[in-house]
């Protein structure tokens, strides 16, 4: 019943693609659209073309009304055929367009100016629909490649941080190849893992789901993300959506926001080829203040004293004598104080005719590490696209295809926390021979560690097609087809010589961790859209069906025991081989969506949206739901009495919306009561364990958001500025209840019947503070204040959440022990013994609230120009409380290096502190230690502005370079931080792992 | 003329086309609302898993249910070699090892007797046990569920899942006191469950056991002794009634075991006694892949001084006498020239062998006969008591004993339960507690010893989790 009912399934779909193709033959019987009457007069009109600085290349001039049209040279000097009565039009992205009758001129020279203020006419896409801005009901951010291209960053979501309102992104390791993490509009749904947002690329879902295995990926704090694959310097425009009224119809997949990327087009005109070579370092900005090895000495004797130790015990190797005491190692500058190099190359070639465009792109980026040793991550990128248009305008068609290699080779472990709590008078790590040192098996030596490495490749192909069919009386008919394929192999190699020669291991015990990932996805959306004007109302309707599939698999496996280490690489030639986890699954997702846009005057909008989505991911009954949203807008500023009467206001909106979005990210086959093999063997039986506690009774969460808006516009659009309200609730969480270990698993998929809000307020300004010709000034102000509410919870007392949420409260807190003080007998920490039972336990004493959630963040950008000369810089700030430098340092005391505040510590009564008297293994003090690392003391305010990024660059005059256009720059990423925070980075939050890095490089662009 | 008439033609064709499409476009998604192609979204089962019915539909879907639990055990939890499971970490909790390693980590809490409730190893111990548990529960609803697996199948799977969930729960017990005894898959039941009293425990380990011991086979399954069956339940149970001090039961419970003298023969060699072909073992746990061996020795072994993690108690090396053939043995002295440790010997093999020679033993005969030595010392079984103790001391190339009292007997048995049992599986730690001389015996060599380690704290996460669990053990 089930195969037979997917075949019908797969029937639709035929339809779609049959009606596709025949939809792209193009009708060739097109009626000429300039009729050309015997009074006119033809002439030929050329002229120059310049930006006020020099001559602008690729200008199109048309003629209105027609076809007809060329573009300005490199020189900016064009010629068209035309008659007396045309009018021309210069247009040219970024720039205003203008139009001018011909007359009698023949020659028409122009100095077009820059789209600063002309913010309304920019086209929104969003998604199944592009919008005007001004006409825009949904709440979208966008950035485009102008911004992009400043930035000397690789990963997609950093081109984002700080520059947009409702987007906080943090770096979560400085490791090349690492991950972001992404919040828009704040944490939706209890589970961790299901805020990612939907990203999707030219029309293509891309799916963000973790491809690595925990087994590869010791290196960094998450697993490898896909979005790795993208490569910025290919991307045209970044468009987030956040509201119900951009998302509903993305239905199940839009709770988190929609995050659409749009990758550059080709564009017509003389074929140009475009270089840009950067090259540039990284370092640690900041390294913590540790003790140095007398104080760090210090500490420890005293603490044996404390202990009531006289002998130091033998493994005590750094105050018995064993090592020398008056050695000294800023362990940071040994392990993670080196420079990592960066070098960017990304050429492309573009041309076309008015029919068909085309660009080819590639792109090679290799970047090394900040430790010592050879490590190199390598991204290597070609993207080409094709558009092409029939003459009538009927028919056209889009192809975009990319392929993205990346090849790592990176250590198998981060040496941070090693550079952090290494004893300051450890040995070196190299003997007089030049050999790693393991001072007489005394000593672990860190850089045994990076013998490991992490070695893999990620290949991703992405490819998608878009066509569209003008079918007359206002129909439209689309169907956009895409493929996504990844292929991942990481290897996590340890060979032998990670260890210490005292275990006296040869290659039999060298082990290699494999995980191999393949994923690939398709997906068919035949849409039909309809547009028709009466008078001055417009209407515009789109229909359409989406069909997906995402199959992957994964094997994970373990080889140990080789004949020699320089086989490691093949599992084939070891002595042992274990199949650790081998999995597939398929997704299948299929949905019906709409929109209605009703539009009056320009002045009044009303934007309807729906869709009906159907997920494999639920039992039989739980698949499908109904999603929609409604947005309206007034432009109150085009009303006549706002225009009369306040002439300041250039631009005024009220827009609203109201609407429901779902969530599926919950992982495959989580519905069944399944066995799956466990990877380990039993008498030559492979086992089999249960997957998962069972509970077929799922569905659906449900997240309602509502938004209002107001958007300003003062003094011809100078002064531009949003204010946004919003608040998501969501509902029938689905999440993995935590369960205790008696039951034997850690959670159950269940919905919860809990309640959470997420609210905010969102403000953005643009101003240009100066518009010359020579000189200007532009800036751009967000910010973002959000809260969060764990609205309701029914039967929380008597679940396993008890302890870790409270009603009425944010869902990003931590129940913390309340420090008191030092205990001036003991010298050790003291706690709020809330229930004066005499004796501490989390359960009973965590009764402080610490909420971890920014309170607001945003960024503050601004473009200077002078001449040649261009200046960007961007603030990025977050208010925020963080767990701090004393959460989870071992005690002081112990053999762990620890920070140099640490030596106000408690010695006689009276003694402030802050710091514990020192032991080496006191089992109370110890005690203390831990809690005081759970108390509040071990939060503070990790607030801090930034200067994210800074860009100068220089265009060399035309007078110089006749023939082709230059351009130097100079970059940085995270030059500079303010902050209270003592940790090695306020930003960060996944401690013991790489912060993210200073990047400064200098690149040289020529177009020709 | 003719060619455009053609044309016109064609033009026709065309619209007439594009319309056709445009409607079958409409039709397509329209009949889709109408008939729901719901079944798009609909998926088979994907090839590595099974669902749970299927699995006890077939003998060797639901034996592959099985023999996971004892990869489970062998790889994590109570039970394991590695560093992680009590051999070592009870050995370090007691006078039987000396750590070496990173001051602050998880082992060298335990060896300092410093644990605290939220300590990662801990919660570990805890929830893989619970883990191993769910699975024994689920095979015991899965067989009882099942319509296609013979008597005799049911019966086996049956009784090593009881006797599984009986051995869990006795090292649960005596590790953490009062425990919850999980008996359901029921997730509602089990997240709430309470704390029950260390002997109603105990009541229902025997109850499992002898119920076990009821269904298992007198014989291996398989050719090794991989697979418990009736004596591997019969050896638990008398282990449990010597905790219980039910001297007739132990005593009788151990005989069983000891008169099937066809399958256990006392071995004439000491070397031979922990490799994977000793007739003296009652059940161990083989290696994933033939040619690896023991998580013991790779926990255990070190080539070079000083030792990096662990190494046997200078304590325990000086109980031995020169003439115990064990110091020998299963002890091994490593010198950097100056001075000397040694490391438990038991398990030689660190690395893979071709064909494996070492499997991880989790009962044996020695330590039946010294279960009945000490019963039979209570019964007043003198002569009887001193047979069975000279069993391991003669293997040892140690005398006859000399004792003549129950009371000697009895000493010299626990000192000889030290000897034999050291770094296996926490019996040192088990015996000084169920003998009441923990304070006394270990207040003397580990300085931070207090009364209220003789139990584990429960993890805070457990109790944070499930309210009911309180109280947490004293001391915690």
């Amino acid at each position: 019943m089930k195969n037979f009912s997917f075949c019908k399934g797969r029937e639709v779909l035929w339809y779609a693609f049959i009606s596709t193709m025949y939809l792209t033959c193009p009708d060739t019987f097109a009626k000429p659209t300039t009729k050309y009457s015997p009074t006119q007069q033809q002439l030929q009109i050329s002229g120059t073309i310049t930006d006020g600085i020099g001559a602008l290349p690729g200008v199109t001039v048309g003629i209105k009304g027609s076809t007809i049209s060329t573009i300005t040279d490199l020189s900016g000097k064009y010629t068209i055929n035309a008659t007396n009565t045309d009018i021309l039009v210069f247009s040219y992205i970024g720039y205003k367009t203008v139009e001018i009758p011909i007359g009698s001129q023949s020659i028409i020279n122009l100095e077009m100016k820059e789209d600063a203020t002309d913010l309304q006419e920019v086209t929104i896409n969003a998604g199944y629909y592009s919008v005007k801005d001004s006409e825009r009901t949904g709440s979208i951010t966008k950035i485009t490649s102008k911004d992009i291209e400043k930035q000397p960053v690789t990963n997609v979501l950093a081109t984002m941080q700080g520059r947009m309102a409702g987007v906080n992104i943090t770096q979560n390791t400085g490791m090349p190849g690492g991950g972001f993490d992404i919040e828009i509009r704040g944490q939706n749904s209890l589970r961790l893992d299901g805020n990612s947002p939907l990203y999707i690329i030219d029309g293509v879902p891309y799916s963000s789901q973790e491809i690595g295995s925990s087994y590869t990926s010791g290196n960094m704090p998450a697993q490898n993300s896909p979005l790795n694959s993208i490569n910025p310097g290919n991307i045209s425009n970044i468009e987030v959506l956040k509201d119900a009224d951009a998302t509903a119809i993305y239905g199940s997949r839009g709770a988190n926001g929609v995050v659409l990327i749009t990758t550059k087009k080709g564009r017509e005109g003389k074929t140009s080829f475009s270089t840009n070579y950067s090259n540039g370092y990284g370092q640690v900005a900041h390294f913590i203040d540790l003790m140095d090895t007398p104080q760090y000495l210090a500490m420890r004797r005293e603490a044996f004293a404390n202990d009531g130790i006289t002998d130091y015990p033998a493994e005590a190797y750094d105050v018995n004598g064993t090592w020398n005491q008056d050695r000294n190692t800023n362990w940071q500058k040994q392990l993670i104080g080196g420079t990592a190099s960066y070098t960017n190359i990304q050429s492309s070639l573009s041309g076309g005719s008015a029919q068909t465009q085309f660009l080819l792109s590639g792109n090679y980026n290799k970047e090394t590490t900040v430790y010592p040793g050879d490590f190199d991550y390598i991204k290597a990128n070609g993207h080409f696209n094709l558009n092409h248009e029939s003459l009538d305008q009927k028919f056209k068609v889009t192809f975009t295809t990319g392929y993205t290699a990346q090849f790592n080779n990176l250590p198998s472990v981060d040496l941070t926390r090693d550079a952090i709590t290494l004893v300051p008078n450890a040995p070196s790590l190299y003997d007089s021979a030049g050999k790693l040192n393991w001072e007489n098996n005394t000593f672990e030596n860190p850089l045994a560690k990076l013998e490991g490495k992490i070695k893999g490749q990620t290949y991703d192909f992405l490819a998608n097609i878009l066509l569209s069919y003008d079918l007359g009386m206002g129909f439209t008919a689309k169907t956009s087809l895409g493929y996504t394929d990844l292929r991942q192999s990481q290897m996590n190699l340890l060979p032998s010589t990670t260890y210490n020669p005292a275990y006296g291991l040869g290659s039999e015990v060298s082990a290699v961790f494999s995980n191999t990932v393949n994923r690939n996805s398709w997906i068919a959306e035949p849409q039909l859209g309809w547009g028709y004007t009466i008078g001055k109302g417009k209407i515009e309707v789109l229909a359409g069906a989406t069909f997906q599939q995402q199959k992957s698999n994964q094997l994970v496996s373990a080889a140990e025991g080789f004949a020699s280490n320089s086989l490691i690489e093949n599992p084939a030639s070891a002595a042992n081989y274990l199949i650790l986890n081998s999995d597939e699954t398929l997704y299948k997702y299929q949905a019906f969506f709409g929109r209605v846009n009703l539009n009056w005057q320009g002045k009044y909008i009303l934007n309807l949206t729906g869709r009906r989505d159907g997920s494999s991911r639920f039992g039989p009954g739980r698949q499908f739901a109904t999603f929609g949203a409604v947005g309206a807008a007034w432009l109150f500023g085009d009303e006549s009495f706002i225009k009369q009467n306040i002439n300041f206001l250039s631009f005024g909106k009220l827009r609203t919306s109201y609407g429901t979005t779902g969530n599926d990210q919950i992982g495959d086959y989580q519905y069944l009561d399944t066995y799956s093999t466990s990877g380990y063997t039993y008498q030559g039986v492979s086992g089999l364990q249960p997957t998962r506690l069972y509970n077929p009774n799922f569905g659906w969460e449900t997240n309602r958001k509502l938004e209002a808006a107001l958007e300003m516009g003062f003094l011809n659009d100078r002064i531009s500025t949003t204010i946004a309200w919003y608040r998501n609730r969501s509902s029938s969480q689905l999440v993995g209840i935590p369960l205790p270990g008696t039951t034997g698993f850690a959670e159950l998929r269940a919905n919860l019947d809990a309640e959470v809000q997420n609210s905010g307020m969102e403000f953005s300004l643009r101003t240009v503070n100066v518009q010359g010709k020579d000189f200007s000034w532009i800036s751009n102000f967000n910010i973002t204040s959000a809260k969060s509410e764990l609205l309701s919870f029914p039967g929380l007392e008597g679940s396993s959440y008890k302890n870790q949420y409270v009603i009425g409260q944010p869902i990003n807190i931590v129940k913390v022990y309340h420090y008191t003080g030092l205990n001036q007998t003991t010298g050790s920490y003291q706690f709020e013994d809330y229930n004066n039972d005499g004796n501490l336990s989390a359960a009973d004493d965590k009764k402080i609230i610490k909420n971890l959630s920014p309170k607001f963040y945003g960024g503050f950008q601004n473009q200077i120009r002078y001449g040649n000369v261009q200046l960007d810089f961007m603030f990025q700030f977050v208010k925020q409380q963080n767990f701090n430098e004393n959460f989870r340092t071992s005690m002081p005391g112990t053999m762990v290096n620890q920070p140099e505040a640490v030596i106000n510590h408690w010695q006689k009564t009276g003694d402030e502190g802050p710091y514990q008297s020192y032991s080496n293994n006191n089992a109370e003090k110890r005690a203390a230690s831990i809690r005081y690392s759970q108390s509040d003391a071990a939060i503070s305010d990790a607030s801090f502005i930034r200067l994210k990024n800074v860009s100068i660059s220089f265009d060399l005059p035309r007078d110089w370079t006749k023939k082709f256009f230059c351009k130097i720059s100079l970059q940085a990423q995270n030059l500079l931080t303010i902050t209270p925070y003592k940790g090695i980075d306020p930003e960060f939050r996944s401690s013991g792992y790489l912060p993210p890095l200073r990047i400064i490089t200098t690149s040289l662009q020529v177009t020709f | 003329m003719k060619n455009s008439k053609l044309f016109q033609g064609l033009r026709h064709h065309q619209n007439y086309n594009v319309r056709a499409i445009f409607l079958f476009v409409i039709w397509s998604i329209l009949s889709c609302f109408i008939t729901g192609c719901d079944n798009f979204v609909d998926v088979d089962l994907p090839s590595s898993q099974l669902t749970a019915e299927d699995v006890f539909e077939d003998k060797a879907t639901a034996n592959a249910a099985m023999v996971d639990i004892y990869t489970k055990i062998r790889e994590n939890g109570l039970l394991t070699g590695g560093p992680s499971g009590i051999s070592s970490q009870l050995g370090l909790y007691t006078d039987e090892l000396t750590f070496y390693g990173v001051s602050g980590s998880g082992q060298a809490n335990f060896y300092n007797n410093s644990l605290l409730a939220s300590d990662t190893e801990i919660s570990e111990l805890w929830t893989s046990s619970y883990n191993q548990i769910y699975s024994a529960n689920a095979i015991i609803e899965g067989v009882n569920a099942s319509n296609a697996l013979q008597a005799k199948d049911k019966d086996q799977l049956m009784g090593e899942a009881l006797f599984v969930r009986g051995l869990i729960h006795f090292y649960l017990t005596n590790v953490f006191g009062n425990i919850p005894y999980i008996i359901t898959t029921d997730y509602k039941q089990n997240s709430i469950v309470h704390r029950m009293p260390e002997n109603e425990v105990y009541d229902l380990i025997k109850k499992d056991l002898e119920q076990a011991s009821k269904l298992l086979p007198e014989e291996y399954t398989g050719t090794e002794r991989v697979r418990p069956n009736k004596w591997t339940s019969q050896a638990l149970l008398a282990r449990i009634c010597l905790y219980l001090q039910q001297w007739d039961e132990a005593s009788d419970a151990s005989s069983s075991v000891l008169n099937q003298t066809g399958l256990y023969v006392w071995p004439t060699d000491l070397s031979s006694v922990f490799l994977k072909g000793s007739s003296a073992t009652i059940w161990q746990l083989m290696p994933a892949i033939d040619g690896m061996n023991t998580h013991e020795a790779e926990t255990f072994v070190f080539t070079q001084g000083p030792p990096s993690s662990l190494a046997i108690n200078d304590e325990l090396v000086k109980v031995f006498t020169t003439q115990d053939l064990r110091k020998d043995n299963w002890l091994k002295a490593v010198t950097d020239g100056t001075s000397i440790w040694y490391h438990a010997n038991k398990y030689k093999e660190q690395t893979n062998t071709g064909s494996s020679v070492e499997y991880s033993i989790v009962l044996r005969t020695a330590e039946q006969y010294l279960i009945r030595a000490e019963a039979r010392a209570h019964q007043g079984d003198i002569i009887g008591a001193k047979e069975d103790l000279d069993k391991t001391r003669n293997l040892a190339g140690l005398n006859k004993t000399s004792a003549t009292t129950a009371e000697e007997i009895i000493t010299e048995v626990l000192l000889e339960r030290r000897l034999e049992f050291f770094t296996e599986l926490g019996h040192r730690f088990f015996d000084l507690k169920r003998t009441g001389r923990l304070d006394t015996t270990l207040s003397s060599v580990k300085p931070q010893w207090g009364t209220t380690d003789r139990l584990l704290p429960i993890p805070e996460s457990e109790l944070l989790l499930n309210p009911n669990l309180a109280p947490q053990n004293a001391g915690y």
